[in-house]
């Protein structure tokens, strides 16, 4: 044997050894920027970066404020700060519909989906559009009202802004992370370290959880750094990696194309092995059970293994409860198309927020709920921009046993498509939250679904009378729990004592910021006589409740649990402690710009009464 | 950046062939103001343009300058409401509006309007009321449009004469019209007109036009032939100059209203009203403050910045 053989093993080895060592003692951004550093040598032109406030707001799940006002609403995020650095809670803001767990904890609160990977955890969004498409480099959130609430940054690859419809729409998160408790309702500038990406952006999406803050978190401004040039530097991913599980389908670098999600999907060719193990010997429903803890990107990976789990992961039986919504970036009309044979029999589907921007189409969505509609009884469409008449039209007809319907925020369907949803007789929840139902469709809706025990019609601004509604509502839905008409512009006495006198097991009632209703007609006072299973009710920003009132409920609603009477000067401290010491129950009082409640006597209550969080928020 | 387009526009218009009244350039506007408050502070510019009760702005998107005034009623000081918050509050929010482009040039009311709107909108329970003036300049088509609630207004002055005016609202002596916000126990007790009950219109103006807008407190001690005595003696249109303006006519109201010997037209129409005069005694109902943002159109875009004139007629015995 030639003595080079061991020469040039003996070689390689220390060579390799060598690599080794060099990679362990350096990070990957090391070795990157020596490299550049190196090159910077020969003169590379230099990256200007780009700061920009947000031109437009595009879309968003919920907001505080009216439709066409300015007041507590999303496109306030646009643009220029317009109260940061100050603190308060502040007309000119953005923001969200709720906070807290407030809304998990009353009658209308709705069962989470099991399988929610845990990483997942956003209740809310909000996307913003730039002039500019950057890499990104930095972005910086304004928040001006308990902070704390954004939980997770992403960019999209599709420009707003351009004439052609995108060849593909991609999202990438720069920055995620579980919410934490912040202290305090102080402004702050939210800086997050985000994830450098490998296209030019300018939509940004920020999705919230409000869940551990003390009250509405308020947002003023977004601003984005970033390049127009893509950065010489590499990539410092090590930081986002842990959080990345869900998007890291397999060891793709950029794992975020709809494509990773959909291959699994479709069937592979599997290796056929002898046995299978111990796993012969489970019984199938034990397999069944165990695989029933696997979130569904998991259940399509393992479903790639063998026959057997093959055979597994696609029963029918894995997919009785399927949310999507964790995915809603990646979900298309592919994916609708793989999963078809498998969710004959599904019960509860969440696609909330899924399908915009051409992903899903009409004709996808119909295909997919001809085959799967007939078990359905919870779905789940919030911000559905792409459903139409036609969609509503599939859905009534294809589910016989819906009895949940969650269309909120779906602004794009046109007001007499809501008459299909009549048809569906044992609708129980309703959930029309900014939607543009108008009035005959409603009545003909409350008409039929006679089994209505939940309904949403927050801020559905193209209803005319509320009060006849009201009056419908008394004498069909006698079986209704719980009843949002946030912002409802024209309910007066009227509707409310036909309501009071129908429903009487309504437990829930909002009637935030609806200004025709005066406590001098009595009004409040015969809500609290004849409703005495009240346990949520919200008066918000209705300037006429007083001290009658708020006895009555005390003497009446002694379940009462949450109470918002914000903005009202009539009210004193002593109807409160009534209040206070006759329902037990009470964990919420919200008396914000109460005049007559300031901040000594919050604290004395506080002190008396513990168990009930009493919040008086500010602007100064 | 503006001055640059400004000197673009003028070294193109030089060899394009001199500068012409009729091109088609967008007009603009220079604005000064001047104000005093009821407490004889002389000047105090209180957060967003505040004099004492009343309230101004001035704000621009993209080819309108929107001017508003507006008089915070002082009666509600008995109520323990400080008058000054609704008219700034109203001010500033038709400020935001004009800033985030949600209004119509020609369509001053709506402003009026969805800023009324947004009041109620507002989670702090905001109590007053106020007259309203809000006045538009559409550079593109050179056409002002205006709408008025109440005895605040405006005068459009051309060569020495007045050429357009408001009309004062006044439900009677000494109430004029006004957007209001009152507690609900005085519903319909209190004044509150909406603000579709503005008077509207709309004309067109040309270069070198003054506009002045102001509360009650300058028509109501300043006689017109006065006013127009020193708008005379504005000579050029630059900003210094008609700050001096501004503060001359504010300076002068101010002086009048004092004068116990003066024969005012707020005290003119009190006479006629029924009210006694005697001598040098003259007792004045209610001390009106007044706001003058003077604008005069000019052909170079110039910074705009606003003083206000403000003036008030005090308790005489």
């Amino acid at each position: 044997m030639s003595p080079v053989f061991p020469m040039l093993t003996v070689l390689s080895m220390f060579y390799y050894m060598c690599l080794r060592r060099r990679a362990r003692t350096a990070t990957r951004g090391e070795m990157n920027s020596r490299r550049a550093i190196e090159s910077n040598t020969r003169a590379l032109p230099i990256n200007v970066e780009i700061v920009q406030y947000a031109k437009e707001v595009l879309d968003f799940s919920s907001h505080y404020g009216s439709e066409n006002s300015m007041s507590y609403t999303m496109w306030n995020l646009a643009g220029i700060p317009n109260v940061y650095p100050s603190s308060g809670d502040f007309t000119q803001t953005a923001v969200f519909r709720t906070y807290g767990t407030w809304w998990d904890r009353c009658p209308s609160a709705r069962m989470p989906f099991k399988r929610t990977p845990p990483t997942f955890c956003s209740q809310d969004y909000v996307e913003l559009a730039f002039e500019e498409p950057v890499y990104p480099t930095a972005v910086h959130i304004l928040e001006t009202y308990h902070p704390g609430a954004v939980v997770r940054i992403l960019a999209c690859s599709a420009n707003p802004y351009s004439q052609n419809p995108p060849a593909e729409v991609r999202w990438e998160i720069l920055w995620s992370e579980a919410p934490t408790k912040v202290n305090g309702p102080q402004a702050r500038q939210f800086t997050p370290c985000i994830k450098q990406i490998n296209f030019p952006t300018n939509l940004i999406r920020l999705e919230v959880n409000s869940s551990l803050l003390d009250y509405y978190t308020e947002l003023d401004a977004v601003v984005l750094h970033g390049v127009k040039e893509r950065p010489v530097l590499s990539l410092k991913t090590s930081m986002i990696d842990m959080n990345d599980i869900d998007e890291d389908e397999d060891e793709e670098k950029y794992g975020c194309g709809m494509d990773t999600l959909n291959k699994q999907f479709s069937i592979v060719n599997l290796r056929e092995w002898p046995t299978n193990g111990y796993f012969d010997k489970l019984p199938y429903e034990l397999i069944q059970l165990i695989l029933s803890h696997l979130t569904v990107p998991d259940l399509c990976r393992l479903a790639q293994t063998c026959k057997l789990l093959y055979q597994h992961c696609c029963d029918p039986l894995q997919y009785i409860h399927l949310s999507l919504q964790p995915y809603w970036a990646r979900i298309n009309d592919t994916s609708l198309e793989y999963l078809q044979s498998r969710c004959t029999l599904i019960q509860w589907l969440n696609l909330s927020w899924t399908g915009n921007r051409g992903a899903i189409s009409v004709s996808g969505f119909s295909r997919f709920l001809k085959v799967c509609g007939s078990e359905l009884v919870r779905l789940e469409l919030s911000c559905g921009h792409f459903l139409n008449e036609t969609c509503l039209e599939v859905i009534t007809e294809m589910c016989p046993n819906l009895q949940e319907l969650n269309l909120s925020s779906c602004d794009k369907i046109p007001p007499q498509a809501f008459n299909h949803i009549a048809k569906v007789a044992s609708l129980k929840r309703l959930i029309l939250y900014r939607t543009k139902v108008e009035q005959t469709a409603l009545l003909s809706i409350l008409n039929f679904c006679s089994e209505l025990q939940h309904l949403s019609l927050g801020s559905c601004v193209m209803i005319e009378d509320y009060d006849l509604i009201a009056s419908m509502m008394g004498a069909k839905s006698k079986k209704l729990r719980s009843l949002d008409l946030w912002r409802c512009k024209n309910i007066t006495e009227s509707g409310i004592a036909e309501l009071a006198s129908g429903c009487q097991l309504l437990e829930e009632l909002d009637l935030g910021w609806c200004p025709t209703l005066q406590s001098s007609t009595g009004c409040f006072t015969n809500l609290a006589r004849k409703l005495p299973n009240l346990q949520k009710l919200f008066l918000t920003a209705n300037r006429s409740v007083c001290d009658t009132d708020i006895e009555e409920l005390a003497a009446n609603c002694t379940h009462l649990q949450q109470l918002d009477i914000l903005g009202t000067r009539m009210v004193s401290p002593a109807s409160l402690r009534k209040l206070l010491e006759s329902c037990k129950d009470l964990s919420l009082l919200d008396v914000s710009f109460c005049s007559q409640i300031d901040n000594r006597v919050v604290l004395e209550l506080n002190a008396n009464f513990p168990n009930v969080f009493i919040k008086k928020s500010f602007t100064q | 950046m503006f001055s640059v387009l400004s000197y673009g526009r003028l070294v193109a218009r030089a060899v394009l062939g001199g500068l012409s009244q009729t091109d088609s350039r967008d007009y603009s506007l220079v604005t000064a103001s001047c104000g005093f408050g009821k407490d004889f502070r002389k000047g105090i510019l209180k957060k967003g343009m505040c004099y004492g009760d009343d309230a101004c702005f001035v704000a621009r998107h993209r080819s309108a300058d929107v001017l508003g005034v507006a008089d915070g009623v002082g009666g509600w000081r008995d109520y323990g409401v400080d008058p000054s918050q609704f008219s700034g509050t109203l001010m500033r929010t038709c400020e935001r509006l004009v800033k985030e482009g949600r209004f119509v040039p020609s369509n001053p009311v709506g402003i009026l309007t969805a800023g009324y709107c947004e009041l109620l909108q507002n989670k702090v329970p905001l109590l007053g009321s106020s007259t309203a003036c809000i006045v538009v300049l559409d550079r593109t088509s050179h056409r002002l449009h205006t709408a008025n609630l109440g005895d605040s207004g405006f005068l459009v002055v051309r060569g020495g004469e007045v050429v357009h005016r408001s009309d004062e609202q006044q439900h009677y002596f000494n109430t004029p019209f006004q957007l209001s916000i009152a507690p609900p126990e005085a519903e319909g007790v209190v004044l509150s007109d909406s603000p579709d009950a503005a008077d509207s219109t709309s004309f067109d103006v040309q270069l070198g036009d003054i506009i002045l807008t102001a509360t009650d407190g300058l028509f109501d001690n300043m006689p017109d032939y006065m006013i127009l005595q020193e708008l005379k003696k504005l000579k050029n249109s630059n900003y210094e100059s008609i700050q001096q303006t501004a503060r001359s006519i504010a300076e002068q109201a101010h002086e009048l209203a004092y004068d116990p010997t003066y024969m005012s037209p707020f005290a003119q129409f009190a006479c006629d009203n029924g009210l006694n005069v005697r001598g040098k005694k003259i007792i004045f109902f209610f001390p009106p403050t007044l706001l003058l943002p003077l604008l005069l159109s000019l052909r170079n875009l110039k910074q705009s910045e606003v003083l206000l004139l403000q003036n008030l007629i005090g308790k005489l015995c």
